[in-house]
């Protein structure tokens, strides 16, 4: 698939996969990235493959909320623990 | 009940916004549910009484995460009723794709795992990288955010973030393979 791809491009943004994912890189080091997955299959369909995990895995466990019972119960105490802190 | 009076609107914008990732961090920290419910009230009891130490315009939210982590390590970490991490020496950099690769390139599997399973195998990483996951893929701190919350370099913040990701993305993977979601790729 990538038979005229340099095989240490593809070292270079595998090692940079997750900054890349998580817009952690330079913009230098970002476009760089970028152009390897554009010609460079293998690397692509494995960025792909990661950036599908990362928006599942926020998906799955951002769904959990504070119940509201325990939401109300904590408004209540910090309203009477931290009146009795002023002066 | 008539709605809460009396917060500063400072706290109610900038620290009651975060109740949610709060108490989903606490959730992923604590042993169980009664625990983390007292670490999140914990934490927002502490950060309502030291309201007046937070500088506005700063991060707030990485402020209460470090609060709720410092309250977990001092009152909380000993209980450790945890179920038993998985082994950390399995780890190895994207095996799952290799393995799927061909029969399910895209992860279409990740679909069919439901939320509990998820988190029930989130929670049996080992607490450093479990916490570090969490705040970057579920509550989405930056790697300098997550340095600062939980004391340690960016490089330390990468190499667990890693670690934990590729561990549990083969934790997943293998229960997949066992639901029928997919099958194991032909080596």
């Amino acid at each position: 698939m990538s038979g005229a791809v340099d095989p240490r491009a593809c070292l270079e943004a595998i090692e940079h996969l997750y900054d890349y994912l998580d817009g952690e890189l330079t913009p230098e080091r970002e476009a760089a990235v970028k152009a390897h997955l554009g010609t460079c299959a293998y690397c692509f369909s494995l960025f792909g493959f990661e950036h599908a995990y990362l928006r599942f895995l926020e998906a799955r466990a951002r769904a959990q909320e504070i119940p509201p019972a325990l939401r109300r119960r904590i408004l209540d105490t910090l309203l009477e623990g931290g009146a009795a802190e002023r002066p | 009940m008539s709605e809460p009076q009396g917060f500063p609107p400072s706290f109610e914008r900038e620290a009651l916004a975060h109740l949610d990732t709060v108490y989903r961090v606490a959730r992923r920290l604590a042993g169980n549910v009664a625990e983390a419910e007292d670490l999140t009230q914990d934490t927002m009891l502490k950060a309502f009484r030291a309201w007046q130490q937070f500088r506005p315009g700063t991060n707030a939210r990485a402020w209460l995460l470090t609060i709720l982590r410092n309250t977990f390590i001092n009152q909380y970490r000993r209980s450790g009723n945890r179920p038993d991490p998985v082994d950390v020496h399995a780890i190895e950099g994207f095996t799952v794709f290799r393995d799927v690769q061909t029969a399910d390139p895209e992860g279409a599997f990740f679909a069919q795992i439901v939320d509990d399973e998820v988190l029930r195998a989130v929670d049996r990483l080992p607490v450093e990288f479990r916490e570090t996951l969490v705040l970057a893929d579920v509550e989405g701190l930056s790697y300098a955010e997550i340095a600062e919350v939980t004391s340690v370099p960016v490089g330390t913040v990468k190499s667990r973030l890693f670690r934990g990701r590729q561990l549990l993305q083969k934790e997943l993977y293998e229960y997949a393979v066992e639901m029928g979601y997919v099958k194991r790729g032909s080596p």
